[in-house]
């Protein structure tokens, strides 16, 4: 099909404006926030300064909350693709109504407000909660355990709402392989292991990829779960960037936060991209 | 070293009886065709010699042992597939080392061995690509070494050259037949290409509807057919009712057809005044203008020319219609009556469908 020059631009217009209005100009604002100088009766003064950079890489308080928000990011996208991968696997077996079904499944933490899911969670893992009662009940401990305002219970309910981030590119990564690939494999002696090891697994690499990528980014971003489940003992720079924002209003501070964790997570996004290019280059069909 | 005997085997889906009792037999060496149209159960036999299916009845003894219960990653038999499924994420010779690395060779040994079988299938130079880089024809040639390479106890060959175009075809299937024949490789080729099935086979197995029709050798299946529908599939048939069917003989009837009383060979054991029809290949009948000496006489409707040949069609007064070819110097168009002279050694009488 030929279409001309114009008719492209003209159809792409609406995406640029929305782009340029929703994404551009926003993070151009904020950079030039990150910036400005800290007000005294208002959020920001006139000048521009590069303290707030100097203060943040500093002092190593904000390191190591930087730090604590990449690697818990991380420890949730690993936690998700184990959990994810046999549920995708599933999934992409299934027909019909069972698919339907297990679609449903898949999507059903999201179909909750993040307030009400966080809030159940914190019923759900409460001293007296149904949790701990029914680990008491099956005799695996014998007091309750203190779950609520620990890491680990921000690290589980993010890996609850985010599997379906997981599943689904795999899904669709798993259901691009021919089944003849199996049998091919099969019938040049591979157990049922290997095929799985040396074709299922590398194949399904272009739906890990986009998987991981997507998981990472929302987990460091998150911020009413660790807020709300993590207590006040452990910041991550999503709860300290929002007390910047609307608790002291420093927004200059509180813009150069957010800037260095978008830097950091795209720092990490670019570097795995980049060890994982020539597996998704060989694996995309 | 391979003889395959596959006795009444049955695969039912759901409510789809896709093989009712399918026998074959397969010696060693041999090149044996599963011939029919999509959905006759040719790929699915074909599929539980591999152990992609499980039949629900039935046995497939290989050198005299039931292989039912044998996974099909400890068959030892080579498959090629209509698709290649080729590993997209490897390089041609990973491909075809791949069940080599398997087998826990020697780098050493797996180098060699992939190299050899490249150069045997011409694809010398190519180690390195990916599947997507190279043609149709190579990406055949490929899973054609990955299976050969491996020295498999049988070959499974699930047509094979149908995704590729008809000069293609043509090489890979000479290939195939070669190196199937230099190995001493048992095989089971599926197809629906009945020149295929001609071409390349010790013996042929027509199918028609989860059945074999018939299980003969390419000679036989053409000019021996045991009902109609082997004769259609097997390439340009004429039919004419055969009447007062007389057994003289065995397997030689007296019949009354298109007006003409004659004596031909056919199906054995058909009963006399039985319903049966007259098989007359294209090449056994032969225009006469004279019509003196002819068996046949009609009126040509259609002629077509075609430089070496010219192919008519002829309807007969008594009814039914004749195709035939006759040599392009014969001036005849549409029409004209003409003389049809039949090779009766070559007419075969069977039953339109067997009992």
């Amino acid at each position: 099909m030929i279409r001309s020059k114009k008719l492209t631009w003209a159809l792409a217009l609406p995406a640029l404006a929305l782009i340029f209005v929703f994404m551009i100009l926003p993070i151009t604002n904020m950079v030039e926030m990150s910036f400005r100088t800290p007000g005294s009766s208002e959020p920001f003064g006139e000048d521009y300064t590069w303290m707030h950079y100097t203060r943040i890489l500093g002092d190593g308080y904000y390191w190591g909350v930087l730090r604590r928000s990449l690697y818990t990011a991380g420890i949730v996208t690993l936690l998700c693709l184990v959990v994810s991968y046999p549920i995708a696997w599933h999934l992409s077996r299934a027909k019909g109504f069972k698919a339907v079904f297990l679609y449903a499944c898949i999507a059903s933490p999201l179909m909750t407000g993040v307030l009400v899911r966080n809030f159940g969670w914190m019923i759900v893992a409460a001293l007296n909660g149904p949790l701990n009662e029914s680990l008491i009940a099956l005799g695996i401990i014998e007091r309750p355990l203190r779950l609520l305002f620990t890491q680990s219970l921000v690290i589980l309910a993010l890996v609850h709402v985010f599997v379906p981030f997981m599943v689904l590119p795999i899904n669709n990564a798993l259901r691009n392989i021919p089944q003849s690939l199996t049998e091919a494999s099969a019938s040049m002696g591979a157990s049922r292991y290997q095929v799985f090891r040396d074709i299922i697994l590398p194949l399904s690499f272009p739906g890990i990829q986009p998987g991981v990528i997507l998981v990472y980014v929302l987990a460091v971003a998150a911020y009413v779960t660790p807020a709300l489940l993590g207590g006040q003992m452990v910041s991550y720079m999503p709860t300290l960037i929002i007390g910047e924002l609307t608790g002291t209003f420093q927004w200059p501070f509180g813009s150069a936060l957010a800037i260095v964790l978008s830097f950091s997570t795209v720092l990490v996004v670019v570097l795995f991209t980049r060890l994982t290019w020539k597996l998704n280059e060989r694996a995309r069909a | 070293m391979t003889t395959v005997e596959v006795k009444n085997l049955r695969k039912s889906y759901d409510d789809f009886l896709a093989l009712d009792g399918v026998s074959l037999t397969a010696e060693t060496g041999q090149l044996v065709t599963l011939l029919g149209p999509s959905g006759c159960g040719k790929s699915t036999t074909l599929r539980c010699l591999a152990g992609f299916h499980e039949p629900n009845g039935g046995d497939i003894l290989v050198d005299g042992e039931s292989i039912l219960n044998v996974p099909s990653n400890r068959r030892k038999f080579g498959v090629v597939f209509q698709n290649y499924a080729l590993f997209p994420h490897m390089t041609v010779a990973e491909n075809i080392g791949y069940g080599l690395r398997l087998q826990k060779r020697s780098k050493g040994e797996i180098e060699t061995r992939v190299f050899d079988v490249m150069k045997l299938v011409r694809l010398t130079g190519l180690e390195d690509r990916l599947p997507r880089e190279i043609s149709g024809g190579q990406q055949q040639r490929v899973a054609l070494a990955r299976a050969l390479v491996l020295k498999p106890r049988l070959l499974l060959l699930d047509e094979p050259l149908a995704n590729l175009d008809a000069r293609l075809r043509d090489e890979v299937r000479w290939l195939i037949r070669d190196l199937q024949q230099q190995s001493g490789i048992t095989a089971f080729y599926v197809t629906h290409d009945q020149s295929e099935a001609m071409a390349m086979s010790d013996m042929v197995a027509v199918m028609k509807a989860g059945r074999v029709a018939q299980f003969a050798t390419p000679r036989e299946i053409y000019q021996k057919p045991s009902e109609r529908y082997v004769a259609d599939f097997t390439g340009e048939a004429n039919f004419l009712t055969a009447q007062r069917v007389q057994p003289v003989a065995e397997g030689r009837y007296s019949v009354h057809v298109a007006g003409a009383d004659i004596e031909v060979e056919g199906v054995p054991g058909l009963l006399k005044n039985a319903a049966a029809e007259l098989l007359l290949r294209p090449e056994s009948l032969t225009l006469v203008t004279t019509g003196d000496t002819a068996t046949f006489e009609g009126e040509v409707i259609k002629c077509a020319f075609l430089g070496a040949s010219l192919h008519c069609e002829i309807a007969l007064p008594e009814g039914g219609r004749l195709k035939l070819t006759a040599p392009p110097n014969h001036e005849v168009g549409a029409g004209d009556r003409v003389g049809i002279a039949i090779d009766l050694s070559h007419a075969w009488l069977m039953p339109e469908v067997a009992p």
